[in-house]
């Protein structure tokens, strides 16, 4: 699951690099490893870790960095 | 697209536009800083800039990753990454930024083994797969990259990987915002606030620029209507004689952080007594190194590094930029000897420097009609 490598090569520029976050959406939840399969807006796949926050549940946007989602997504707010 | 689309209407952006025309006062000029990169990238990308009136101007601030990272560190690296043995990972646009002698991607071309990563996990995993080789991952980033970083490094020590190691070089946000607003040569109005640091830091770590500099500070989101309205609510402060921290990104920062983050960003790292960066200089408790607890992984006491200290290039004025003293196109050098194929400053490596973002989206000279 490296689709989001895309978004990292010389280049292009590096997202990681540049302080971005990537909204992804919930697919599969691995909690026993603190892990989840997440998808973009493109479709892309990408295990992330989910451990900061936990718990997490299919269907729940989160904002992932470096492959560690950092928030979710609307929590804030109402739905 | 929720969250996408309803932060892009163009509609939406006229009336913010609107609003804030009849904030500001005719006469006075604001200053305006956008901390984070990726603020400024979406201001060219998007011609937020060209949406405000011409009394308002945005100045870019040093939340660049990569812009800031000084070249001896960048020298240092390399000295690690031709080290026998060695398998040196780091992020992508690292690669290209400049040593004093080349740059990562000019060491990898001379046979050292640099291997770009999207994640420190990635170089984890390159390090269980390579148990023969030492794998150095180059750690870069504020407090929003801290955190993956801490969580690889608690994973390589749960799995007992011996052959992992880190050069340190994470930043923190606040000290570089207290020494630019401590700088005689800047003169701003208010800021708006780094919205990704911000989900981990929250909003409370930045109320010292209300209360002890007299500035309002919105953290905003990097969508055009979000910077949009961040400004008018810096502006709208203003008009009002109100002066605090307001936050615009609700939707993904809570006030408070991301408690679980800063706790394993605490067990991990410690507070380095003083960091350079770049064109800012030294500046105390600024960056993050390894806690004795993670000492087996850092790389900086597996090896010696040389640690020299070395100067910018002459022509290059980055420090300047970073400063919001002057604009990219204000530089000698910019758009001629340096661009983002053959890079002499930092700012125009990553997309989200400022002077990359200029020279991506031709803005080469500040030409705007008054509003």
């Amino acid at each position: 699951m490296t689709a989001q490598h895309e978004h990292c090569d010389p280049a292009h520029g590096c997202i990681t690099c540049g302080d971005q976050a990537l909204e992804m959406r919930v697919v599969a939840v691995d909690s026993a490893r603190g892990l989840a399969v997440c998808v973009d807006d493109a479709g892309r796949a990408a295990e992330v870790d989910t451990l900061l926050v936990e718990p997490t549940a299919a269907g729940e946007r989160v904002l992932v960095h470096a492959r560690v989602a950092i928030a979710k997504v609307g929590a804030g707010v109402a739905a | 697209m929720r969250f996408v689309d309803e932060f892009r209407d163009a509609e939406l952006a006229s009336a913010l536009s609107r609003e804030i025309l009849s904030v500001v006062e005719p006469g006075r000029h604001y200053q305006v800083m956008e901390v984070c990169g990726g603020h400024t990238h979406s201001i060219y990308k998007y011609g937020v800039d060209d949406l405000l009136p011409e009394n308002v101007e945005l100045v870019h601030g040093p939340g660049c990753p990569v812009c800031v990272i000084p070249m001896g560190r960048v020298d240092d690296g390399i000295d690690l990454a031709h080290r026998d043995g060695v398998i040196f990972t780091c992020f992508g646009d690292m690669m290209r930024i400049p040593g004093s002698h080349g740059s990562l991607l000019d060491a990898k071309a001379q046979g050292a083994d640099v291997r770009m990563v999207y994640s420190p996990l990635d170089a984890l995993r390159i390090a269980q797969k390579n148990p023969e080789r030492e794998v150095i991952f180059f750690a870069i980033g504020f407090e929003t990259t801290a955190p993956s970083t801490a969580l690889t490094l608690k994973r390589a020590k749960a799995e007992r990987v011996e052959n992992f190691f880190c050069m340190c070089n994470h930043v923190t946000i606040v000290p570089p915002l207290r020494a630019l607003l401590d700088s005689p040569d800047l003169r701003l109005d208010g800021f708006v606030g780094p919205g990704h640091v911000s989900t981990v830091v929250g909003a409370r770590p930045f109320e010292f620029i209300p209360a002890d500099y007299g500035k309002p500070l919105v953290v905003a989101g990097f969508e055009p209507l979000d910077i949009l309205q961040a400004i008018q609510m810096i502006l709208r402060q203003l008009a009002e004689g109100r002066c605090e921290v307001e936050n615009q990104y609700k939707r993904v920062v809570p006030y408070e952080g991301n408690r679980r983050a800063l706790e394993v960003m605490a067990e991990v790292f410690e507070l380095r007594p003083h960091f350079e960066w770049r064109g800012l200089g030294f500046i105390s408790q600024s960056a993050l190194k390894l806690s004795d607890a993670y000492a087996d992984f850092d790389a900086e006491l597996r090896w010696e590094v040389p640690g020299v200290r070395v100067a910018d290039p002459k022509a290059c004025q980055c420090g300047e930029v970073l400063k919001g003293v002057i604009k990219p196109w204000e530089c000698k050098v910019f758009g001629t000897a340096c661009t983002p194929e053959r890079p002499i400053g930092t700012c125009m490596v990553s997309p989200e420097g400022a002077c990359a973002a200029y020279y991506n989206f031709g803005r080469f000279a500040r030409e705007r009609e008054v509003v």
